[in-house]
């Protein structure tokens, strides 16, 4: 049932496919030109590998036409048709990419045309360094190379190809092959493509699975081509049965968008202290309530105050950390993770690394802020820690990590807790007190929570961030001395700004022209 | 290396009437061994690498042939084993990568060129010019024109390529005068197929020994010598060589039905420049073309009288010739001049004077040049219509994916023992502020690129610790200048380290050993530890360094970033002067792999315990700030939807390609980052032990283990 498009008698089909290294692309090249060779088409193909080993971007392209008349020189036939050994745009008839920016890449490049171009992609994502190095979300939107393709392509075969050959235990390039020959845009059977896979040798079985599944998905057609953020989140928490009462608060004293993110929030909050705690919880979005019921808001900020609130509450500490460790879906997520076949003991060991905030966080503040003061005088903040690595699988690191895991019933009286709740209270009241001016304002103050991550220098360095934000742009509008649609916008550039630079280059050169700032180094957590 | 090239050896043996099929480098070492070679020799580097490769594992057929095969230490090596064609009627070829390996090359090759050969002499030259290129972007033009020797510049097919392989050795012998053959990347790289005939021994070879020396004062470069092979050059070699390239047609003449314009492009170009007059609808694949076509499959020397004819009656040429200065546009101008031709002669311009000639710019150039001249009997509108709906095509993409895409640069691989160093450079710099960084070349040249941004000058190879020479004398703090094992001896080890001791310089070299020349595919040094056949060769760089008289060398194991801290923050604030060697010893993780991983797959079948080691992230203990990432870069090391419902920023995770290196936990620890990262080891096939220990462990901790195993 095979299909050619092209007269393939007097033009060649042109293949370029867009990979990286250490997909097996050299591989899937191989593949095409054996399975070509065999059916009697004249081919040629190139690459450029030069550091694709090294993950870079690389292209391999080839050439085939069909041998009618044509053959190797030394016969007396005619000569070999002069094949390009680059892609030219408007005469790619079928573009491989192994990833979704990839894909856009070949787009940007003008070799997809909508003339002749069938594009086979893989959506998943391989994140370049720069989307992985940003502080808070760099990731490019990937819908954008869908919608180009869509639009692009005389034909676009797009889904995650990567999922599918790890299903079938083997590596891209097969259902890569798969899904060529699923298109039909190549004179070539489906025997052809599997008696070249044959032929490598290696992993036969695994690769002619994934090469199956590759060619019948696209024969098949149910293609989807993206999984959005929101289809990968875990489900809400169950309600504990303590918190029940505070549930029926929540669905009763609460307006309806904010409801799901608060009956999490209790939950958690529960889990994280106590009951008490949770309830504090809901007093402090109580304030937010009625701010917002004044200024005639319909409860999307209760639903972000609510959200970063509760992540505020639930901050990290030894205490919480060693409470996540030793959650009992834990391991089983990480024998999963890891690929560990049942009957094959896992040992798992943890990188903790506690210093001096760690040790005084437990202890009251008349202790901890002379310590932290000392502390931070001697310059010894940073370098007073102790490196350990504990096996939370063996009796001993498991019993330590419960010890401090149960510490979280002392949590209430140290310097921490204190000092945390003392920011969260003058923040919740910023927000309250924002809401009477303007909604939006109150959101962006809140959303400065996300600034707030971290552990040693780069929890500081948020802090820094987020006092800086409060003091330059937050009081003066509050205060009203800017005005606040303008302070709102200004507060949402400088918290961007934040986020951009692990110095925090970027957020001074935001704030700057507001006003000369000093720094405010001393105002963290050790300076109150 | 850690690879075999058995399945490419087999394609070397073929014989007459049969056909090849394969890469374009492998095509070249086809040829010379049809040619008669009695010595191959080079330095790797893409993308001749394969040439070289390949013939290491055809040990039994070179010695059929008698071929001696040298892998040299540097190109200047290579270049210099040519001197056997000198005095005596042996062929011979070497292979590195151009510009740079020509640079390195150049001492004997002015002299080669100078005193002339009886046996041919080739030089294969990788022009990694262009994309995917890894170098600096010059000609290789420049060496064959000052120095008089030829340049081969074959239409990337195989047989083309073959066939001059072959005539490069005549013309080489026929005009006393090496000769060089360029192949650009994708011409290397290029799979097609060729008529072989069987293999030839070269007169006399490693089976048949000369007997007697060639003493002829004539070949030596001392003068009066010297003078009288300048003349030779320009009396007797170069009119001899014209001659050849005009008798053997060496360069391709395709004729056209449009007779006032033309097109002569270099050789390599051809297949680009027929694509893009294809595009235009003014040729077909076949190769018949509507423009008559000049290809130079010889660039230097030009035929003056072959570039006369073809461009008399034409009112103007496209001249296609990739890279500047634009020696062949200058050529044929001076050419026309005394021929007293008025054809105009555009090239750049229409074409551009930097960069490569994709199908895209030839076409682009095309359509301008014919904008520029209308040739009579051609439909203008029909053949520039194809480079306009190209650029409405790319704007339409542009604006549907609205923001550039992110860039995907190359970074060391997972697990690479070089990337902890880094790392630990970068820590160090909070605590004792930056400091200039004197870079090399190989695989640790990325450490100039994102996340590390590190390093300040890539001056050449082994040229790291030279480099910092100037800069070290005349800045606040000790520089520190990094080295490969490649580097070290291609040429580190006297230009580096012997001048900085000689010269008593205060600085710390950081020297690189992963046992391979890792960035050109895994190739063995003097100092590698294990071939495959079980030899080593003892060469050593910790006593070489030490016999130097480096009082200060300490081994580090990468890995440990703490140590490597410890070590760095003593090379760099200990009293008194001197050169401080850290030797950084961990092998290639690549390289590694390769090795280990069929051992491991040869224990899991047989039964026997393994335990693999991976690393892993809490992912409700992450915060997302990527300070780990920032200090490592590690292509496993990366991010995903964050899976709590309350949180919109993605999470760091540790994919399954991770290998278990350690140096996650290594800086979690060293940076004081955060409690997230765990290492996880799999006891494949676990003893009765391992069971025990489990089952009690598991009986212990109630709950947390409450799976299943």
């Amino acid at each position: 049932m095979v299909e050619v498009t092209e007269d393939t008698d007097t033009k060649p089909i042109g293949l370029l496919i867009a990979a990286m290294g250490g997909e097996g692309g050299g591989v899937l090249r191989q593949w095409l030109v054996d399975a070509a060779t065999a059916h009697g088409l004249a081919v040629q193909s190139t690459s450029i590998p030069g550091v694709a080993q090294r993950t870079g971007a690389t292209t391999y392209y080839l050439e085939m036409q069909s041998d009618k008349g044509t053959a190797v020189a030394g016969s007396n036939t005619k000569p070999r048709p002069v094949m390009s050994l680059y892609p030219l745009a408007g005469n790619v008839d079928i573009m491989v990419a192994s990833e979704l920016i990839e894909a856009g890449r070949a787009m940007q490049n003008g070799f997809v045309t909508p003339n002749c171009t069938t594009l086979i992609a893989s959506t998943h994502r391989v994140f370049a360094v720069s989307e992985r190095t940003a502080m808070a979300d760099g990731r490019f939107d990937g819908t954008r190379v869908v919608t180009a393709a869509d639009s692009l392509a005389e034909r676009a075969v797009l889904f995650d190809m990567e999922a599918m050959a790890h299903e079938h235990g083997s590596v891209i390039n097969s259902v890569l092959l798969g899904a060529i020959a699923g298109t039909h845009r190549l004179p070539i059977p489906i025997e052809g493509f599997e008696a070249a896979i044959r032929d490598t040798g290696r992993s036969v079985e695994a690769n002619l699975a994934a090469f199956r599944a590759g060619f019948a998905a696209v024969e098949r057609g149910d293609l989807k081509a993206l999984v959005p953020d929101s289809e990968l989140k875990r489900p809400w928490r169950g309600d504990p049965p303590m918190v029940e009462q505070l549930q029926h608060r929540v669905r009763d004293e609460f307006p309806g968008p904010a409801r799901t993110v608060l009956r999490e929030g209790v939950n958690r909050l529960f889990e994280y202290q106590n009951l008490a705690y949770a309830e504090r919880y809901l007093q402090r979005l109580m304030r937010i309530e009625r701010a917002e019921l004044e200024a005639e808001g319909h409860g999307e900020l209760v639903r972000d105050v609510g959200q970063y609130l509760a992540l505020w509450m639930s901050y990290e500490d030894v205490m919480r950390v060693a409470q996540a460790k030793l959650d009992p879906k834990r391991q089983a997520r990480i024998r999963a993770e890891v690929g560990a076949k049942p009957g094959e003991p896992v040992r798992i060991r943890e990188y903790l690394k506690p210093g001096l905030d760690e040790a005084t966080a437990l202890m009251p503040g008349w202790i901890a802020r002379p310590v932290l003061a000392a502390a931070d005088k001697a310059g010894w903040r940073e370098r007073l820690n102790f490196g350990m690595t504990i096996t939370s699988t063996a009796f001993w690191g498991h019993s330590l990590l419960r010890i401090l895991s149960l510490l979280r019933f002392a949590r209430p009286m140290g310097h921490r807790y204190q000092t945390e709740q003392k920011y969260i209270d003058e923040w919740i009241g910023h927000i309250a007190k924002a809401a009477t001016l303007d909604l939006q304002l109150a959101t962006e103050i809140a959303g400065c929570q996300r600034l707030l991550k971290g552990y040693g220098q780069t929890y500081q360095h948020g802090w820094q961030s987020f006092s800086q934000i409060m003091d330059v742009l937050v009081i003066p509008a509050l205060n009203g001395d800017t005005a606040p649609g303008d302070a709102a916008v200004s507060i949402a550039g400088a918290r961007e700004a934040a986020l951009a630079d692990p110095e925090g280059k970027a957020l001074e050169a935001a704030i700057a022209p507001v006003t000369p700032v000093t720094p405010v180094a001393g105002k963290d957590l050790a300076a109150e | 290396m850690e690879r075999s090239f058995s399945k490419e050896v087999q394609q070397l043996r073929l014989g007459q009437g049969e056909t090849f099929h394969g890469e374009g480098i492998l095509a070249v070492t086809k040829a010379l061994l049809q040619s008669g070679v009695s010595y191959v020799g080079g330095y790797q580097g893409a993308p001749i690498s394969h040439l070289m490769d390949v013939l290491v594992d055809a040990e039994d057929l070179l010695s059929e042939l008698g071929v001696h095969l040298e892998t040299s230490t540097s190109e200047a090596a290579a270049a210099a084993m040519l001197g056997a064609s000198i005095n005596y009627p042996i062929r011979g070829a070497v292979t590195w990568k151009s510009t740079v390996g020509t640079n390195v090359a150049s001492d004997a090759l002015s002299n080669l060129a100078s005193a002339g050969v009886t046996g041919g002499a080739l030089m294969i030259l990788g022009e990694d010019y262009g994309e995917g290129s890894s170098i600096l972007q010059e000609r290789t033009h420049a060496f064959a024109t000052k120095s008089q020797m030829w340049l081969l510049d074959p239409r990337p097919d195989l047989e083309t390529i073959v066939r001059m392989v072959e005539k490069g050795f005549e013309l080489s012998e026929h005009s006393n005068t090496p000769v060089m053959l360029e192949l650009r990347i994708r011409a290397c790289h290029v799979h097609g197929a060729f008529a072989t005939s069987d293999n030839k021994a070269g007169e006399y070879n490693r089976n048949r020994r000369l007997e007697e020396p060639v003493h002829d004062f004539g070949r030596i470069t001392l003068p009066p010598s010297t003078y009288a092979q300048e003349k030779h050059k320009i009396e007797v070699r170069m009119p001899e060589a014209i001659k050849f390239v005009r008798e053997h047609q060496l360069n391709d003449h395709f004729d056209g039905d449009i007779k006032d314009v033309g097109i002569i492009c270099q050789g390599g170009l051809y297949n680009a420049t027929l694509r893009a007059l294809v595009q235009a609808g003014l040729a077909e694949t076949s190769g018949d073309s509507r423009i008559p076509i000049l290809a130079l499959n010889v660039t230097y020397p030009l035929v003056p009288d072959e570039i006369s004819n073809f461009c008399a009656g034409k009112s103007a040429i496209l001249m296609v010739e990739e890279g500047q200065p634009d020696y062949l546009e200058e050529a044929v101008n001076v050419i026309l001049r005394k021929a007293d031709l008025q054809t105009k002669v555009i090239g750049k311009g229409p074409l551009p004077m930097a960069g490569e000639y994709t199908a895209e710019v030839v076409l682009r150039g095309l359509s301008e040049f014919l904008v520029q001249t209308s040739p009579k009997g051609l439909d203008l509108a029909a053949a520039t219509a194809p480079i306009q709906e190209l650029d409405q095509h790319k704007a339409k993409a542009a604006e549907l994916l609205g923001d550039v895409l992110p860039a995907r640069p190359p970074t060391f691989c997972t697990g690479c023992p070089e990337r902890p160093l880094f790392s630990a450079i970068r820590i160090l710099e909070k605590e004792l502020g930056p400091t200039h960084v004197s870079c090399d070349i190989g695989c640790h040249t990325f450490s100039t690129l994102p996340p590390f941004n590190l390093g300040n000058t890539v001056l050449g190879y082994g040229l790291g610790l030279s480099s910092a020479a100037a800069v070290a004398p005349n800045f606040n703090k000790r520089v520190i200048s990094i080295m490969g094992d490649g580097g070290f001896w291609h040429n580190g080890v006297t230009n580096g380290i012997g001048s900085a001791l000689f010269n008593k310089a205060d600085g710390v070299l950081m020297v690189i050993k992963n046992g391979y020349t890792s960035a050109t595919g895994w190739q063995y040094l003097p100092s590698t530890l294990r071939e495959r056949e079980g030899r080593t060769t003892g060469a050593s760089i910790e006593g070489v360094i030490k016999s130097m008289g480096a009082n200060w060398l300490r081994n580090v194991p990468n890995y440990k970033v703490g140590s490597v801290m410890k070590t760095l923050r003593e090379a760099m604030t200990g009293k008194g002067k001197g050169l401080r060697v850290i030797v950084a010893d961990s092998e290639c993780q690549l390289a590694k792999d390769r090795r280990i991983k069929p051992e491991i797959a040869a224990r899991l079948k047989n039964g026997q315990r393994d335990v693999r080691t991976r690393f892993g992230i809490d992912e409700d203990t992450c915060t997302g700030d990527r300070a780990c990432i920032r200090l490592s870069g590690c292509p496993s090391l990366t991010i995903k939807a964050n899976p709590d419902p309350l949180r919109s920023d993605p999470v760091t995770t540790i994919l399954d390609s991770c290998v278990g290196c350690g140096l996650c936990g290594e800086v979690a620890h060293a940076a004081v980052l955060c409690p997230s990262f765990y290492k996880v080891d799999i006891v494949r096939n676990p003893n009765l032990w391992d069971r025990f220990k489990d089952g009690l462990h598991r009986r212990f901790l109630g709950d947390m283990t409450r799976v299943r195993v």
